[in-house]
């Protein structure tokens, strides 16, 4: 079989433009449908980037007694550390070493000066390897002598890993939907492009055209659909994501936001296989009912 | 060339087959018509042959492949070598005779330069010379006709079968037609011709199939479009 490119392009692109509406609607429905898959995937990579770095920070802080033995002290460090399959990292803070951070952070001013003595406690600063387990964690640690009091960031981290998930979910499905109409409206498209080209398919059937050359053009057709629909929505999206990043940085210095661009990267990659997987089953669908060869 | 095997043809939800149990056997370089009235599975016979459709019953072999067991995939090399005649020339119009013709060739991936050479040369054949750049609508019928034998025989396929193709013409236009196919069948190609034009067949009298209800009724060397009438 012989397969010349450039009268496969030649031939999408006339089919294109004598079907422009409805070749445009697929398209459209295309770019909307990973455009839903794209943002919800940046807000939840988004989130699930803050909540790497919020893991890496401390998860759970466990507030000393005054006054305890440094060997307790000691035990109970390593028995927290023996915890090593939930437990990544404990950092004793001495009280001398949490005054220290605490003028480091209020440098300049002179809230510090009302301080008399050291008020601070001493503290461990655990950091999980998994923050579902913090309630767990706390829980074991609840009651001991030693312990003047537990602070965890549970409802953070919970909200955040239900957030990631519904955003995942509901992008999935949002985009699953759509997807599927786009894959229809795609279909519709090279059906009537398929029609179009009826005397010419019967012809090339005639004469002995192979089925793959009968069958190429309109699959490149779907795919090229396709992979518009996804171009455009990565542009769209690059624009939303500059916009967001730049207002949320704004709003709140402290995060940190955005996404590594590795990630971003790997999102535009996915759309674009997406958009072409949309476009050739569409195709497919129609070549199978449309196109007996 | 084309052997025919018992085979019965029935039509999806039709109540009686259109071709019954019938055998046949076409040799290189044969001319043959096949003769019978509206309805008697003429076009059912000839779309049999290029595997349009696929026997219910018996086999079918063309240059010695059983075309009714074939692959899928096989069937594109098949109709590479059976060039095919309608009624309705079934011409795309909005390409002048030299492109329809070249179509066909472009389509099986031949190259530029065989269809530069072979074109004008069948088109030659077929008396079209000065016609290459007209179109179908500025072609008459018999020149319309032409041009679909000019595709039909470009790719030199051993087999030409022809529906029905003077139905639409006048006799004398007719008879030009038939005697292009006479041509071509000297040049060593088997020609099978599917008519009622029963004047055409008595005067050329060559092999006649005579079908009537899907059955065979004659085979008959030298023959005519009937005995009775
Ligand atoms: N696609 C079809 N489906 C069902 N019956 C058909 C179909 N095509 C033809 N027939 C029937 O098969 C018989 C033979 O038709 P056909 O081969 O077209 O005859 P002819 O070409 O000699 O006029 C007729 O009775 C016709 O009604
Ligand atoms: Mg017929």
């Amino acid at each position: 079989m012989s397969i010349r490119p450039f009268y496969f392009i030649k031939e999408s692109f006339k089919s294109f433009s004598k079907n422009w509406i409805i070749s445009m609607a697929a398209i459209t429905t295309v770019t909307l449908s990973l455009l839903v898959l794209g943002f919800f995937m940046l807000v939840a990579f988004t989130v699930n980037n803050w909540m790497n770095m919020t893991e890496r920070k401390v998860e759970i802080v466990v507030f000393l007694n005054d006054g305890v033995p440094a060997e307790s002290v000691q035990s109970l460090q390593s028995e927290i550390m023996s915890w090593n399959d939930d437990v990544r990292k404990v950092t004793y803070v001495s009280k001398d070493q949490a005054l220290e951070r605490l003028k480091k952070e209020f440098k300049g001013s002179d809230m510090l000066s009302m301080i008399e003595g050291n008020p601070l406690p001493a503290s461990f600063e655990i950091s999980l390897k998994d923050p579902a387990k913090a309630d767990e964690i706390v829980k074991r640690l609840k009651g001991r002598s030693e312990i003047e009091s537990i602070r965890h960031d549970k409802q953070t981290v919970e909200r955040l890993i239900n957030f990631t998930k519904m955003a995942r979910w509901v992008g999935v499905i949002f985009a699953g939907l759509l997807a599927f109409a786009a894959l229809v409206l795609i279909a519709n498209a090279i059906r009537l492009a398929i029609y179009a080209r009826r005397r010419e398919i019967a012809i090339m059937r005639l004469v002995g055209a192979s089925n793959w050359f009968i069958r190429w053009p309109f699959l490149l057709e779907g795919i090229i659909q396709g992979l518009v629909g996804a171009v455009i929505a990565i542009a769209i999206l690059s624009v939303i994501r500059a916009a967001i990043e730049d207002n949320v940085k704004r709003l709140l210095a402290f995060l940190p936001t955005g996404l590594p661009s590795q990630s971003y990267w790997q999102l535009t990659f996915a759309l674009v296989i997406a958009g072409i997987m949309i476009g050739a089953a569409g195709s497919a669908l129609a070549l199978r009912r449309f196109l007996r060869v | 060339m084309i052997k025919i095997n018992n085979v019965t043809m029935k039509y999806k939800g039709a109540h009686s087959p259109a071709i019954k149990d019938i055998n046949v056997d076409i040799d290189r370089g044969e001319f043959v018509f096949l003769v019978g009235p509206s309805g008697c599975g003429k076009s059912t016979f000839i779309r049999l042959l290029i595997r349009e459709l696929i026997p219910t019953k018996g086999k079918i072999f063309i240059a010695g492949h059983d075309i009714a067991n074939m692959r899928r995939g096989k069937v594109p090399q098949l109709r590479r070598n059976i060039g095919c005649v309608f009624q309705d020339y079934k011409l795309l119009p909005n390409k002048t005779a030299y492109e329809n013709v070249a179509f066909a060739l472009d389509v099986i991936g031949k190259p530029n330069r065989i269809i530069r050479a072979q074109v004008p040369e069948v088109l030659r054949l077929v008396g079209l010379e000065g016609k290459s750049e007209s179109y179908p609508d500025e072609l008459s019928g018999g020149e319309q006709q032409r041009v679909s034998i000019a595709r039909a025989f470009v790719n030199r396929p051993a087999i030409i079968l022809a529906d029905e193709p003077t139905g639409n013409l006048d006799p004398a236009t007719s008879g030009d037609i038939m005697s292009l196919f006479n041509k071509i069948n000297r040049t060593g190609t088997t020609v099978l011709v599917a008519t009622h034009d029963r004047e055409m067949v008595d005067n050329m009298r060559k092999r006649v199939l005579a079908l009537e209800g899907g059955t065979l009724i004659r085979d008959q060397q030298r023959g005519v479009y009937g005995y009775e009438e």
